[in-house]
Parts: C-alpha cells; sequence; structure tokens
C-alpha cells in the first residue's frame, strides 16, 4: 500500500519536480542537440516577457483573451445550467430535445469555427460563441445529472411544508441541492473555456493565440513559450479563486 | 381500556380509506375508518409493510387513498399550516443553517419577518436547542437533527402533528431522552400528534390511544386507550396484550 505524504514532503517534492524538469528543459536548449529556433530555453522567457510588457502586447492580448474567455465563459455557463435544469426537471422538454442534444453533442467546438467566422466574421463575438458553445455543454450535463440526482425525500420535505410549487421547490430545494455537482460543471468548464479561447484565436481573432501564431511563423519560440506560460497562470488565477468561492458556497458541506 | 371512544372534537376523520402501491397491486390497506380527537396522542402500531407510514402521508397528502375520505378539521388560523411531519431521517436541509431549516415550512406563510423570527426561536426553545440556531446540520447529533425536525414541524403551528417513527433510527438513551421531550412538549402544545411507530414500548409509553393494524391486507385490528407516561403498573400487561392482539392478526 502507497504510504502518504505529510503537506510539507508534498511541496517539496513538487518543487523539486518542477524544478527538475525545468533544468532538463535547459540542458536540452543549451546542448545544441535540438536547435535553438525549434526549442527555447526556459532562461529566455522571462527576456521575452520584459519586451512584450514594455511594449504593451502582453497586457493588450491579456485583455483581449480575458475579454472573450469572460464573456463566453458566463455565456455558455448561464445557458448550461439553464438548459441542464429545464432537461432534468421537465420530462417532457427533455424528450423533445433529447436527440437534438445526442446529435449536436459530438461535434467539437473547433469545428463550428467556419460558421462562427460566417456568422460574426473574425471578432470578438466569434471568440465568445466558440467559448460558450464549449462551455454549454460542459455545464448542461453537468446540471443535468446534478438536478437529477437531487435527493427524492427532500422533494417530498418541499411538499410537506408547502413548498412543492415549481418556483420554491426549484429554488428552495432542487438547486441547491445540485450545487455540489453545478459547480464541479463550471470549474470544469473554466479549464475547458481556456482551451477553446486559444483554438478560437488561432484562427486570427486577436488574442493570446493569435499572438503565438504570428510568433511561430517568426519562429519565435520563446514568445510562444511566454504566451504558454500565461495561459498556464490565467488559468491557475481563474481557478484558484474559483475553489475559494466553491469553498465559501458550499461551506455547509461537511 | 379497549374499544376507543371518539369525542366531536375529531381533527382528523377517515372513512373507508383504502390504500395501495400501483393501480393494478391489491391494496396493502383497507376499511379504515378512524376518528382522531383534538390534543389527543395517538399511536399506529403494526408489522412492517402494513401501510402504516403511508397512512400517515395520506393525512398529510403526499398520496392519494385508492378509497375512501381524510377529512382534516383545520382551524383555518392564518399563518399556520393544518399538518406537518416528523421525518425517521429529520430530513434537514444540509445547505440551510438550523434556524433556517426550522423557519422552511413558515415561509410563504402570510406573517411578518419578525413573527417568523419570533416563531423560529420558541420552536428552538421548545426542542431546547435556543443557542444552536447558526450550526450546520452536519454539525448536529442525531439526536439534535431529530428535535430540529421537531422544531420545524412545531413552527408552523399545526393542527396536527404526523411522526414518522421519528426515534426509530436512534439509540435508546437518545430515544428514551427524546420520548421524554416529546411527552413534555405535547403537554406544554396540545398538539394533536399521530405517532407511528414499531416499537410497542415506545407507543405504551408515549400514547393515549393506540391503533393497531394488522392482517392482510391490513385494517385496525385493536383501537386501545392507554395511559401514558408511567413505567410501572400496566405498563408491561399494556404491551403484552397489544403483542397478542398484533400476533392474533399477523400471518408471515
Amino acid at each position: 500500500m502507497r504510504q502518504p505524504l505529510k503537506l510539507h514532503s508534498s511541496i517539496a517534492l513538487s518543487a523539486l519536480g518542477v524544478g527538475a524538469f525545468l533544468l532538463a528543459w535547459e540542458a536540452l536548449a543549451r546542448s545544441g542537440i535540438v536547435p535553438a529556433g525549434l526549442l527555447p530555453s526556459p532562461s529566455a522567457v522571462p527576456g521575452a516577457f520584459l519586451a512584450e510588457f514594455r511594449s504593451g502586447t502582453w497586457q493588450a492580448m491579456v485583455f483581449a483573451s480575458l475579454s472573450h474567455y469572460l464573456s463566453g465563459l458566463a455565456l455558455g455557463t448561464v445557458l448550461g445550467i439553464t438548459f441542464g435544469t429545464a432537461a432534468a426537471t421537465w420530462g417532457v422538454w427533455d424528450a423533445f430535445q433529447a436527440w437534438v442534444v445526442r446529435m449536436l453533442r459530438p461535434i467539437p467546438s473547433i469545428a463550428w469555427i467556419p460558421f462562427a467566422i460566417i456568422w460574426f466574421g473574425v471578432s470578438k463575438s466569434a471568440a465568445t460563441f466558440l467559448i460558450a458553445l464549449t462551455v454549454f455543454w460542459i455545464n448542461y450535463y453537468a446540471t443535468y445529472s446534478a438536478v437529477r440526482g437531487v435527493d427524492k425525500d427532500l422533494i417530498e420535505l418541499g411538499h410537506a411544508f408547502g413548498q412543492g410549487g415549481l418556483i420554491p421547490r426549484l429554488f428552495k430545494i432542487v438547486l441547491p441541492g445540485a450545487l455540489p455537482g453545478i459547480l464541479s460543471g463550471v470549474r470544469a468548464g473554466l479549464g475547458q473555456g481556456w482551451m477553446t479561447v486559444v483554438a478560437a484565436e488561432l484562427f486570427g481573432i486577436s488574442g493570446l493565440g493569435a499572438r503565438m501564431s504570428d510568433a511561430s511563423g517568426l519562429l519565435a519560440t520563446h514568445i510562444v513559450v511566454l504566451y504558454m506560460v500565461t495561459i498556464a497562470a490565467l488559468y491557475g488565477v481563474c481557478d484558484f479563486l474559483f475553489m475559494q468561492v466553491q469553498q465559501r458556497v458550499l461551506a455547509w458541506q461537511k | 381500556m379497549n374499544g376507543a371512544k371518539v369525542n366531536g372534537s375529531a381533527v382528523i376523520d377517515l372513512k373507508g380509506v383504502a390504500i395501495g402501491y400501483g393501480a393494478e397491486a391489491p391494496p396493502v390497506l383497507v376499511d379504515v375508518d378512524l376518528s382522531i380527537e383534538r390534543g389527543s396522542f395517538v399511536a399506529i402500531v403494526g408489522p412492517s409493510g402494513v401501510g402504516k407510514s403511508t397512512l400517515l402521508r395520506v393525512v398529510a397528502g403526499l398520496h392519494t387513498a385508492r378509497a375512501g375520505a381524510v377529512t382534516i378539521h383545520e382551524t383555518k388560523k392564518p399563518g399556520h399550516r393544518p399538518v406537518s411531519l416528523v421525518f425517521q431521517d429529520a430530513r434537514l436541509l444540509p445547505w440551510r443553517r438550523v434556524a433556517k431549516n426550522v423557519r422552511f415550512g413558515l415561509e410563504g406563510l402570510p406573517i411578518s419577518t419578525t413573527e417568523r423570527e419570533e416563531r423560529v426561536a420558541a420552536a428552538l426553545r421548545l426542542v431546547r436547542l435556543d443557542d444552536y440556531g447558526r450550526r450546520w446540520p452536519y454539525e448536529l447529533s442525531g439526536g439534535q437533527r431529530q428535535r430540529v425536525g421537531i422544531a420545524r414541524a412545531l413552527a408552523v403551528d399545526p393542527d396536527i402533528l404526523l411522526m414518522d417513527e421519528p426515534f426509530g433510527a436512534l439509540d435508546a438513551i437518545t430515544r428514551h431522552g427524546l420520548q421524554d421531550e416529546l411527552l413534555r412538549i405535547h403537554r406544554e402544545t396540545g398538539k394533536t400528534v399521530l405517532f407511528v411507530t414499531h416499537d410497542l414500548e415506545e407507543a405504551v409509553h408515549l400514547a393515549d390511544r393506540i391503533i393497531v393494524l394488522g392482517g392482510s391486507p391490513a385494517r385496525i385490528v385493536q383501537d386501545v386507550r392507554n395511559d401514558p407516561g408511567r413505567e410501572s403498573g400496566g405498563f408491561r400487561e399494556q404491551v403484552e396484550q397489544l403483542r397478542s392482539g398484533i400476533a392474533d392478526n399477523y400471518s408471515i
């Protein structure tokens, strides 16, 4: 059986792992085995950051991507939770939309890029649409199963105490009961949303992805790495902040 | 002691009630004619599967009787609910603190916020959990959770308190403590209590009237007046009399 590690040992080992990875990468880049244009060294990234930051490019790209991300995330999350709740709550609606969902769900968001560009042009709206689509499905399914999983005894409790009508049942029992599952879906959407941001912007919509695409065309791979690190950091911050909110909202769980 | 009389102040009247599960299956409980006096403490006992809990749900309006009529003679006071339920598993909403759980049944009633909060505080006082309003359900013991369930049911000032084996999942010490608490609450509030249990000793300890269900399909086989709260005198004899009555009407 595996022995659990103490917290400080675990943190120290994680830091050691990251350090070893960066050292190995640096050594490989400096060894000349791989041409510098194909694999930048990690030590080149801080310099790239300073140059991009001083020119204002980094801030502009981060702002543009955040703007796409947040609007797509908000739209997809709200619609996903709404439609997921509706499908899980009303059998008639569930049956009506079941095959539409089955047909649309397997189509990846990036397959909609041609339509996004035709409908919205190379614009913020196109990126928002694609991100919202990705986030929508994650939230739809998470909400659907969370709402279906709400304890039926609690629904009966609502009826016994005059809270059996649609609105009180929904807002006092079903949605609070489903909240842990719904928030898991929102969190998964946070990560998937960033992946779609990059995919959408690679097609020319201004932002981190577009900057990476431009830099790779010029073989400025240290700039590509800089923006990869930026995306990872932005996702890390979003996820961390969401976890703080989630812990507060779900303080009632043991 | 047998053959309970019913006076004119009935709060529940059941006439020819039959209960079954599903349209095709035979009924599990038939011919229930029962009139329950206001302020009485009535226990319904019987073996598993005779429909005790379902009968309670029929009175609560959560299950539809297959035949017969259920009449609740409610007092029509503003800001109250005619019936309220205490469940075996306490059934607290885990995302609400204790006070908000007690408040649950009051929401939507035409009462002021001040009155609502006063009724929550009074109900918590009644079950001796005055200082527990800010706690989460997971921070409570099984007995405390059940007290909150009782407070929630009392806060709506019901004509009838329906209790579905409320102490069945508790350890013996907690159960006996809560039984005495319930007798005190019944004395202080004068509420009509309809109490389902499979524990004959519990029924004899608590109720002033005991309805025994038995047979297949089940029906009322005994309707017994009782003097609750005593542990000596005829307690044992009463329990044994009920036990033999059930055995006579119960075949495996």
